[in-house]
């Protein structure tokens, strides 16, 4: 097994993202990524009055 | 579309022209200002001759500024940073690392340009308030059109025309040169980071036909099969939790699916077990990258008649191949590409905007009847890549509300078959020459300008404490 590398948290980005890479012979062999938060703004909608989706979901993403 | 209501034109052409204005701004931030520190070595510039950078920035840029004396002050800017310990916006890299690549004339002549395209993207972002009240997050964006009434005044509309022709002038003079003067040192960066899948939702109708009239064509391309683009049906996309931090179930559409977090502790396991709160989006199956490269790629393959001849060019200049577009390099230089691109057609938003009201015609709203039940959904090509909104109405309320965002397919997990999310797959081959200072990897991470969360501000009316939530 080839050396493990962990990068968390990853700066300059928008949020709080993990990456993990297993190093082998100086390259990247093996790869994950993992997002650190949960969104849960669908959960929030569900029974809403359906005029109020776009004033919570647009704060979340759209860039 | 749930509610079966048609926009008015002039409520399409101020989206585009949002979206548009958002293209220009982001683009510019994430080149300089979130990916640029992985190419450009500040530490190194303090030992540039002013001089000499002067000279090269003449030679391969049209900034406006420069000089012998005006790089000499930037350089005593960064030469104070560094004396007093506090690096600012520049603490927390690896400064000296062996992959830095640029002479020290070519870091301090970038480094200018940073501190010059933070100046030039608080600008940027004021096109975004002209119609749509702030930036980020729009507050004009209503179902049936866009609110932005008052805006449509000839100061307003002269003011979003003034700034973007200056960000534009700045992406033509001072980011696209900058962005081949860097690209020209790291060529081998155009062999690592590609990813195999791309799809595109498209942006920018033009009419009220889509996917026909998008600016930015709809498509997916396979394989990196750039020559054979296929449609886009939406009913293709799932998304599989085998991987994160969800209930157990099968891979979903959208308009089924469910957000059910595990109630254990989330325990990280990357290999076969859960490691993320990102679910993983597949479109049939197949694991794609959305973006800047995705949309450029989808264009380029159709033959659009501006996105081709940019590309071309800019293959041409650096003398690299169009397999080179499939790296972490062609997926920056993308970004810049497809700014100048969009930028461009503002212009032409904005003329068949200025005609509808000469015309007469200034509506921008269309109402509309709440249906007591429905369901549609919504596809964009935000700048960092294709977003979908599906939404279900029940008994007048929302029954299910779904969004698969860019920066999940970007950066979402492997999925039941295994098969890897596109950043993961496009870091397999990285070399790391040191594994105490991963540059290389955040080279790679960074090209997919991640946005994992976005700051929710509530304000409690009473005590108007500022509460900040952050969502994925």
């Amino acid at each position: 097994m080839g050396k493990r590398v962990v990068v968390d948290p990853i700066s300059r980005i928008e949020g709080h993202l993990r990456v993990e890479v297993e190093i082998s012979g100086g390259k990247v062999v093996n790869a994950w990524s993992s997002g650190q938060m949960f969104r849960g703004i669908e959960m929030i909608l569900e029974g809403r009055d359906p005029r109020d989706a776009h004033h919570f979901v647009g704060r979340s993403c759209g860039v | 579309m749930a509610v079966g209501v048609q926009i008015p034109e002039n409520a399409r052409i101020l989206r585009n022209l949002l979206h548009g204005a958002q293209v220009q701004h982001d683009h510019i931030v994430h080149f300089y200002h979130l990916h640029a520190l992985d190419w450009v070595d500040i530490v190194s510039a303090l030992s540039a001759d002013p001089k000499k950078t002067a000279a090269l920035a003449d030679n391969v840029s049209e900034a406006p500024w420069g000089g012998v004396s005006y790089y000499k002050s930037v350089q005593d800017r960064i030469k104070t940073f560094v004396d007093s310990g506090q690096l600012g916006p520049f603490a927390n890299a690896y400064w000296g690392h062996p992959a830095y690549k640029l002479p020290p004339e070519a870091n301090l002549m970038a480094t200018a340009h940073y501190i010059e395209a933070l100046r030039l993207q608080a600008k940027a972002a004021r096109m975004h308030a002209i119609f749509g009240g702030k930036n980020p997050h729009p507050q004009s964006l209503v179902v049936g059109g866009i609110t932005s009434v008052r805006d449509l005044s000839p100061d307003r509309i002269a003011e979003f025309l003034y700034i973007t022709r200056e960000t534009q002038e700045f992406i033509k003079k001072v980011y696209i040169p900058d962005l081949l003067a860097v690209a020209s040192f790291y060529k081998d960066w155009g062999g690592i980071g590609g990813t195999s899948n791309f799809l595109a939702y498209g942006e920018f109708p033009e009419t009220s036909a889509e996917p026909e009239s998008l600016y930015m064509p709809r498509g997916l391309i396979v394989n990196r099969n750039v020559g054979g683009v296929k449609p886009v049906d939406q009913k293709q996309v799932t998304e599989d939790v085998t991987h994160a931090w969800y209930e157990r179930g099968d891979a979903k559409h959208p308009y089924s699916g469910e957000t059910k977090p595990i109630q254990e502790n989330p325990e990280y396991r990357p290999g076969s077990g859960q490691y993320t709160w990102l679910k993983a989006p597949r479109y049939e199956d197949l694991s794609c990258e959305v973006g800047p490269l995705a949309r450029v790629l989808v264009a380029y393959g159709k033959g659009h008649k501006d996105v081709k001849p940019l590309v071309d060019s800019t293959l041409q200049k650096l003398d690299v191949p169009v397999q080179a577009l499939f790296s972490t390099l062609g997926r920056t230089a993308a970004r810049g590409l497809e700014t100048i691109a969009v930028g461009d057609r503002i212009e032409t938003w904005m003329g068949a905007l200025l005609a509808n009201i000469k015309n007469g015609d200034t509506k921008t709203y269309e109402p509309w009847e709440m249906p007591d039940s429905g369901e549609g959904y919504g596809l964009n090509d935000v700048p960092r890549g294709s977003l979908g909104h599906w939404i279900r109405i029940e008994d007048g309320k929302i029954g299910k509300y779904q969004y698969v965002v860019p920066s999940t397919w970007n950066l979402g997990p492997r999925d039941a078959k295994g098969v890897l999310g596109p950043m993961e797959e496009a870091l397999i081959g990285t070399p790391v020459a040191d594994p105490k200072q991963p540059l290389e990897i955040l080279r790679t991470v960074h090209s997919f300008d991640p946005c994992i969360a976005c700051a929710v501000h509530v304000i409690d009316p009473d005590s108007n404490e500022v509460y900040k939530i952050k969502a994925l």
